[in-house]
Formats: structure tokens, C-alpha cells, sequence
């Protein structure tokens, strides 16, 4: 059982947590209003989403097409030798536009839009369904699947599973629609149960085998960009699942994995992984596995009552967590009180930092915690965060060099000035202009406002230091300095 | 108040670093000072797909003719090997090196149930994984993992834009840049002369708090940290770790880039390039045992013939100016070089002078104390598998021959199992 808070432990440190860990962070002012609503009124307001803000309105390019028929063309083109390059060309850039544009529009859902909770619970279902535009290779089938996740983010598990199994990018993903009652793909049915239910273990190879049998008929309409259902490349037949014989489909084997301890187990780590520490104890595993057995798999209930815990804000899960890529960039834009970098900048740096939306490593997703870190991500942190503050203007001069970006890692030809121009962030809304020759008050407001945990005492001196040996210059430059010294620091990887 | 960072000479900390945990500890800390211990694996990645039929090309076979009416090289153009084989034209280097015996040429690599998406497929071969089966580490990574623990970051360098997934590890390391000046922090105000007061902090709050988390959580001395893995280091231990890696081996990095230019003249392009910096990196002594660069443009769907040719003429030309370099530097004999590319392209040409994905291809591997030859045996040309070469000679084997015998690395604990050995080194 997860014991809920005591009401005297809700305080600014408990409350900065659950921001950092259910939403993207809080700036000091959020995490004060937090404070003063409670923690059951923040809870409610986080985890009750109401229909809109699930309800999204797509990117104006993203509706069905017949990507059959374009892809065709060129196929035909090809096959009888003529010029189908440029064709190809073209249905490629429109691909990488689109994708660069739903990248975006996701990135801003979760700086601005009305429900944070349900973006990272999202976030948190791409990385489980992992599925890469890379084999998709459609703008369409990706949001698609984005919306689907949304929608049931904070619904049934078993329903989400269902879903999955019907939505077009990863049938493609993972080779289902090419499963025939003669020979039925193994792909989908074994990543299933290894990373999409009970984990690897908990299944036999011919469950593996059965269930694929199962899955047959399921198929894409090319043309209307659905799911599309084939009776007769059904495979009615019996079939030995995890011990029970029957005519199974798709969905009644959803329904007997489901029912297996294991599978609550499974979900209950991940969920626990992402929200709160890295290595949870087979303990709280146990108990989380049993509330979500106990709500049927309906996720938004179990949330409220992981949030509410005396659990979640315990010693352990209190430890710092290293803050994902996609974190980054939302929680440091929104703690300098600044815009979300331009599409191309913030995709570049998706790719640097190692988290790509829509393009994970592979269908295990990430790995995240200290895999997010290595030299080179860690350094281009630093520097990324140097481009958020100081704008364009920290780029060496002359940069991007073509077909480059020189630090921010552009791959794309031609990168356009304007695609990466941006001004210094307002200085003054961080910075109290009564505070800026009171060096050690100033460092104790930025951490504040920067760090998860206050900053060592060696930490702090360097930051006063540094404002001391930049005297009498304590200009806007001066300032954003500061800003970029304290974000350059290991501290602000850690939420 | 810079005593934390200047007191340190950064070359000595790295050496140290390196030298706790490097296996042939005994005997490396003279040769790291001149620059000259160790074997190096330089792995070159040929990206697209590489029509492997047009780079050893099987001259004498009447399929290869049949199937390539458009894309077939004349038998008197090709550099022979023995009289069914030879390489390509533009590889004229290459050919020197096989005469000079210092190329092993390997037939018909691939692996079983082969897959024709680059995507996938490139992800079998950085991953050495079954065809089957999803792994998120690299085999380079779990080399990292499990025979470099401790090691210095610069144990792996890939010259790119992206670490390649070969280089995933559970505990990251290595490190990826296209050009040296990338590889550093940048302080608010760039400033070319003195060191702005802004990186003066950040280098004393990026360098000190290793040493003082460390030595007051264990007592133990500088020496001693870098024997503690990462693994094993808290969040923030690991994180303050890392940033003090990235601090150091930037400066070393920057330094080796200023002060080693190269007296061998490199021809243009992006692959020269990269094989500059290694042979810079070489050079200077960076205690590097891997370096990852990478050619792209190998998926000639249509117009070969052309596309090819350049590459070929490309990919010759900076492995020719890279192994003078080396030469010269007398560090030819410590460096092995090995291609590899996602997979080859399928025999028949199509309909538009080019070739579609295949499977089986030859992979090259070079160096100064190379087992020259032909290795394994020419794949069929008409007895295929969906129209593409059977492979005979699994990647890992040659894999798992450069772990074992190149890096003495034990090759069936970053496999997962052992693989037949050859014998090209």
C-alpha cells in the first residue's frame, strides 16, 4: 500500500519535486502557487486532464493521404528507368519537413500547453511503444500514433495495448501487416511480451510463435492511411497460449497478458523508473504492481495515488534524477523565462543530447539515466545552454559553415541564418536589477531557482567569485554569465 | 582561487588515469609519453550500403557480366588479385597495400537471415547482434564496458556529427566531434587571447569537485578515483566525474589539434578529413585504442557508375594519404583499419543503372602487421538468396578476430560467444 503524504510534509522542496518529476519544472513563483493550493489540489489539477487538453487539433499537414499512390509513382518511374529521383527527392524533403514540424509542435505541447502531466505520460508511452520515423517514414502515421497515445495516456493500459497493436506505424514498425496466415511475423508478437507487457522471462518461444498466429488479418489501407482488418488472412485456428487453447486473436491475447502478475510488475518498474529513481526496490515494485492490478490497469488513478505518497517524496526517490534530453530543453527554456529554440536548433539538439521524438535508438526506446551522459552530451549541454541565453551571438563567427552548424551540429545544407538567429534572453526577469551588487544574495535566488538541490558551498563561492572578479562590469552580459556558469555545472543536469 | 585548475597538468592527470587501469599498465607509461603504445582499431563505415560486386570485383565470372550489362567494370580496367578476382579501378592504394602485404581483403561477410533496411541492418552490425534480436548497447560499447573500465574518455573517438550506436554503452564513453574546436565549452563571451572569468569558474567548478566529492566520501587519492568505474559512482559523483573527463579531454584534444599538422597533403572531402584528425589524434598521443569514422553516398539506387567511381576514387584517396601519414609517423604497425558497410547490393543491376539492397559484401582490413590475402571464399553469383550473395564469413568472426587478437580483448564477452577465428592478423 502507498501511504499518502502527511499535509506537513508538503512544503517548497516537496512541491519543486512533483513539478520536476509529473511535469517539466517549476519556476520559483509556480512552486510557491503550488505550495499554497496543497498537494491534493496540485495532484488533482496534474492528473484530472480534462477532454480538451487530450483532444488536439493536429498540424494543419497532418491528414490522410494517399502516400500509396506517391509512393507508387515513383516505384513505377523506376522500374521502367526513368527519372524518378527528383520525385523521390521531393517526397523525402516533405517528410523531414513534416517531422521537423511535429517535433515541434510536441515540444511546445509541453512547454505551453494545458496539461504537462499528460505530455510527459505520452512521452513516457513513445519510449515504451517505441517507434522510429526512420522505418515509418510518414509524418501522417507518426502524429497518428502520437494522438492515439495521448488519448489514452492516462487510460486503460490493456485498452492503450489494443490500440497499439491497430496503429499504423508501428504494424509497420514491427512488421505486422505483413503477417500472413501461412507465415505469421514473429516481430510483433515477441516484442509484445519481451517490452511491451511482461518482460523478458515470462514467456515461452512457442507463446511467441502461438501468438503471432494470432495476429494475423491485421493490415493498413495505404490509401486512407487506417488500420484495416483482413478476415481472411485470419488464422482461426486453435492455439496454445501461456496454457489456455482456444480460436485466440489479437485481443484475447492482450487479455490473457494482462492478466499475468508479471505484466503489472513490468509496468509498475517502468513507470517508477521514470517518475522517481533509477533502481527502485522489489518492495515498492511489488506495491506499485498491486495498486495497478487493484484499478484494472487504469493508470490515471494509480498516478494519483504515486504522486500523493509519502513514497514518491521519500529520502530515496528525493535523490536527483539526470534530467532526459527532451527535459532539457523544455525545463531550462522555461527557467529562463524564454521561447522554446526554432524547430531545426531544437531537432540538432534533440540529436546531439541522444533523445530524437519519433526516432528512438530502436524498439527498446531510451535507456536514460546516466546513458543521457557522456562527454560529448554533457559539453553540448553546456553549450546548447549558452545558445539558449546568449543567442546566436556565442556561435563563432562566420558559423554555421556550410552544410554545418558548426556547435549547435546541424546536418542540413544550407541551414538558414534566420533559422538559428535568436536574441538574449531578458535578463531582468531573472535578475532583480536591486539585486546585481549583492552578489551572494543573487547566487541564492538563481539556486533557487536552477537547482534541485541546493549547491555545495564550494559550488556557490565560485558563482560569487566569478560576479566579484567581473567587478565593476555587472551588466546584462555579466548576468547571463552567471546564468550560463551556474546551468554549466553538473547540478543542472539533476531534477 | 584557479589553484584547483591550474595546479593539475592535464596531460600528467590523464596519463595516470589511463595507466591505473590499462591492462599492460607495466610497460605503457613511456610509451603513452611519446605517443606509441598500444594496438589502434580504426573502424571506417561505408554508409548506404556499398556495392561490394564493384569494389572486389569478380572479373572472370560471366554472371557478373550477364547481370551488369550497364554497371559491369571491363576485365582489363580491374586491378587483379588472382584471376577471378580484383579490385576496383580507382583503388590503386589499395591495390600497393595488397602487393605490399598490408591488405586482407575478406569475401562474402554478412550474417544469417540478412536484412535489407539500412536502418536495421546498420544497427545488426554496430550492435553485432543476432538478426533477431534488439540490443541497445554497441559492440564497441560493451568492449568499453567490459575491458576499459576506468580508462580514459579518449578510449573511443568518433569523428561525426553523431556517436555512432556502435560506441552505446551502460556506461558512456568515448568521445564524438567532427572538428577538434567543437570538442570544448564556450564561455558566454568568446574570447580568443585571455580566459574569460566565466570559463576561469567553470573549469575550477568543473575540475574540483571530483577530487574533493571523492576523496570525502572514500578518502582515497586522485589515483585511486579512476579505478572506481563509473559504474559505480552516484548520480552526482558520475555526473562530476564525467564533466571533469570532458574538461580534460577537451584540452588534450585541442592542444594534440594545434600543435600535430600533418606533412602528407590529404585530398578534399569529408572522409579525408576525418582520417586527418585520427592521424593527428595518432600522432599526439591520445590514448585512443578506437577510432570510428565514416564515408556516406554508398545507396546507388540509380547512376552508379559515376556515384561509385567517386566514392571509390574517394575512399583511395584518403586511406592512401592516411596509411602515408601513418607511415611517416611510424605508427603504421600499431594501426588496424577496418570497413565495413550495412550491407552489399544485389547482383542484378536495376532498371535505372543502379542496384538495390543486397546482402553479402567484402570488408577490408589493413594495417602494418596485417595477415595479408584473400580471405574466405568469393560468394556465388548464381546460386543467391532473394538475388542477393550468400554470405560465408560471419561479421563477428572478423569482429571478434580484431577483439581477440588486435585489441586482446576476450571477444566472447562483448559478443556474447565465440566466433570461428581468421587469420588476417
Amino acid at each position: 500500500m502507498l501511504t499518502p503524504l502527511p499535509a506537513q510534509k508538503w512544503n517548497e522542496e516537496t512541491a519543486a519535486h512533483l513539478l520536476n518529476r509529473a511535469a517539466f519544472g517549476g519556476t520559483p513563483s509556480e512552486i510557491g502557487t503550488a505550495r499554497k493550493k496543497g498537494l491534493a489540489t496540485m495532484v488533482r489539477e496534474l492528473v484530472d486532464v480534462r477532454g480538451e487538453a487530450t483532444n488536439v487539433p493536429p498540424p494543419a499537414w497532418a491528414h490522410p493521404r494517399n502516400i500509396r499512390e506517391m509512393r507508387m509513382e515513383i516505384k513505377g518511374a523506376k522500374d521502367r528507368g526513368e527519372n524518378f529521383q527528383e520525385k523521390a527527392r521531393q517526397l523525402r524533403a516533405m517528410e523531414g519537413e513534416e517531422i521537423l514540424d511535429l517535433r515541434h509542435w510536441w515540444l511546445d505541447r509541453m512547454m505551453n500547453g494545458p496539461a504537462p502531466l499528460l505530455e510527459k505520460m505520452t512521452l513516457f508511452w513513445h519510449g515504451h511503444f517505441a517507434t522510429s520515423v526512420q522505418k515509418v517514414r510518414d509524418g501522417y502515421f507518426m502524429w497518428l500514433q502520437n494522438d492515439t497515445l495521448r488519448r489514452n495516456a492516462l487510460g486503460n493500459f490493456g485498452t492503450l495495448v489494443k490500440k497499439i497493436s491497430r496503429d499504423p506505424a508501428m504494424m509497420i514498425y514491427l512488421d505486422l501487416q505483413q503477417s500472413r496466415k501461412e507465415h505469421p511475423n514473429e516481430n510483433w508478437a515477441r516484442e509484445l511480451m519481451e517490452l511491451f507487457t511482461v518482460g523478458i522471462g515470462n514467456y515461452t518461444e512457442p507463446d511467441i510463435r502461438e501468438s503471432a498466429r494470432a495476429f494475423t488479418g491485421y493490415r493498413i489501407d495505404m490509401t486512407t492511411q487506417q488500420f484495416r482488418f483482413a478476415p481472411f488472412q485470419q488464422d482461426l485456428g486453435p492455439k496454445t497460449f501461456m496454457g489456455k487453447t482456444g480460436p485466440h486473436n489479437g485481443d484475447d491475447i492482450i487479455d490473457i497478458l494482462i492478466m499475468q502478475p508479471a505484466c503489472g510488475q513490468f509496468i509498475g518498474r517502468k513507470l517508477w523508473r521514470y517518475f522517481v529513481e533509477d533502481d527502485p526496490s522489489p518492495q515498492v515494485v511489488d506495491v506499485v504492481a498491486k495498486r495497478i492490478r487493484a484499478h484494472n490497469y487504469q493508470i490515471q488513478p494509480v498516478l494519483r495515488e504515486i504522486f500523493s505518497s509519502e513514497e514518491f517524496y521519500s529520502e530515496r526517490a528525493m535523490r536527483p534524477q539526470i534530467k532526459s534530453p527532451i527535459q532539457y530543453i523544455v525545463q531550462t527554456s522555461r527557467l529562463l523565462d524564454t521561447q522554446l529554440p526554432s524547430p531545426i536548433v531544437a531537432q540538432n539538439a534533440m540529436r546531439q543530447m541522444g533523445q530524437i521524438l519519433f526516432a528512438p535508438p530502436n524498439v527498446k526506446g531510451w535507456d536514460g539515466g546516466k546513458a543521457w551522459i557522456s562527454t560529448s552530451t554533457l559539453l553540448f549541454r553546456y553549450n546548447f545552454t549558452n545558445y539558449l541565453i546568449n543567442g546566436d551571438a556565442m556561435l563563432p563567427a562566420g558559423s554555421p559553415p556550410r552544410g554545418q552548424g558548426g556547435d549547435l551540429g546541424f546536418r542540413r545544407p544550407g541551414a538558414l541564418a534566420e533559422e538559428i538567429r535568436r536574441d538574449p534572453i531578458d535578463i531582468g526577469k531573472l535578475v532583480p536589477a536591486e539585486l546585481r551588487d549583492k552578489p551572494r544574495t543573487l547566487v541564492d535566488l538563481l539556486s533557487t531557482r536552477f537547482f534541485q538541490n541546493p549547491p555545495s558551498e564550494k559550488e556557490a563561492d565560485a558563482f560569487v567569485q566569478y560576479l566579484e572578479a567581473r567587478k565593476p562590469d555587472m551588466s546584462d552580459a555579466t548576468m547571463r554569465g552567471l546564468v550560463h556558469l551556474m546551468m554549466s555545472t553538473p547540478q543542472f543536469q539533476l531534477a | 582561487m584557479l589553484g584547483a585548475a591550474a595546479t593539475w597538468t592535464l596531460p600528467v592527470f590523464l596519463e595516470k588515469t589511463f595507466f591505473a587501469l590499462d591492462a599492460m599498465a607495466a610497460d605503457a607509461l613511456t610509451q603513452t609519453v611519446t605517443g606509441k603504445d598500444g594496438t589502434i582499431l580504426v573502424v571506417l563505415q561505408m554508409a548506404g550500403g556499398n556495392d561490394g560486386l564493384n569494389m572486389v570485383v569478380p572479373y572472370a565470372d560471366d554472371a557478373y557480366h550477364r547481370a551488369r550489362t550497364r554497371l559491369a567494370l571491363p576485365a582489363d580496367q580491374i586491378l587483379k588479385i588472382d584471376n577471378y578476382a580484383g579490385l576496383n579501378p580507382k583503388l590503386t592504394g589499395l591495390k600497393s597495400l595488397f602487393d605490399e602485404g598490408q591488405l586482407a581483403v575478406i569475401q562474402g561477410v554478412g550474417y544469417p537471415n540478412p536484412n535489407r533496411s539500412h536502418f536495421r541492418s546498420t544497427e545488426i552490425w554496430q550492435t553485432a547482434s543476432e538478426a533477431d534480436r534488439t540490443v541497445s548497447d554497441g559492440w564497441l560499447g560493451r568492449y568499453f564496458d567490459n575491458c576499459c573500465a576506468g580508462a580514459d574518455p579518449t578510449v573511443g573517438v568518433a569523428i561525426g556529427e553523431e556517436t555512432p550506436q556502435a560506441f552505446a554503452a551502460k556506461n558512456p564513453t568515448g568521445v564524438t566531434f567532427s572538428r577538434p574546436e567543437q570538442f570544448r565549452f564556450r564561455p558566454s563571451e568568446p574570447n580568443d587571447d585571455r580566459m574569460s572569468a566565466e570559463e576561469m569558474f567553470f573549469r575550477q567548478l568543473n575540475e574540483s569537485g571530483v577530487v574533493e566529492e571523492s576523496a570525502a566520501t572514500d578518502g582515497a587519492s586522485i589515483g585511486a578515483i579512476s579505478g572506481k568505474t563509473k559504474n559505480d559512482l552516484s548520480t552526482m559523483d558520475f555526473l562530476r566525474r564525467t564533466a571533469l573527463d570532458a574538461q580534460l579531454s577537451s584540452d588534450k584534444i585541442l592542444a594534440i589539434a594545434r600543435k600535430y599538422k600533418s606533412t602528407v597533403t590529404y585530398p578534399q572531402g569529408q572522409l579525408a578529413a576525418s582520417l586527418n584528425i585520427i592521424a593527428r589524434m595518432i600522432a599526439g598521443g591520445l590514448p585512443t585504442r578506437v577510432y570510428y569514422a565514416s564515408q556516406g553516398g554508398f545507396d546507388t539506387h540509380a547512376g552508379q557508375i559515376n556515384a561509385h567511381e567517386r566514392l571509390m576514387g574517394e575512399f583511395n584517396g584518403a586511406v592512401s594519404a592516411f596509411v602515408t601519414d601513418l607511415k611517416q609517423q611510424g605508427n603504421f604497425e600499431r594501426v588496424l583499419l577496418m570497413t565495413f558497410s550495412e550491407f552489399g547490393r544485389r547482383v542484378q543491376e536495376n532498371a535505372n543503372g543502379g542496384t538495390d539492397h543486397g546482402a553479402a559484401a567484402p570488408m577490408f582490413v589493413l594495417g602494418g602487421t596485417v595477415k595479408p590475402g584473400m580471405f574466405g571464399k568469393y560468394p556465388s553469383l548464381t546460386d543467391l538468396d532473394r538475388g542477393d550473395l550468400k554470405f560465408n564469413t560471419d561479421f563477428r568472426s572478423v569482429y571478434g578476430t580484431v577483439l581477440d587478437q588486435w585489441l586482446k580483448a576476450p571477444s566472447q564477452i562483448v559478443l556474447g560467444r565465440k566466433f570461428p577465428a581468421l587469420a588476417i592478423v
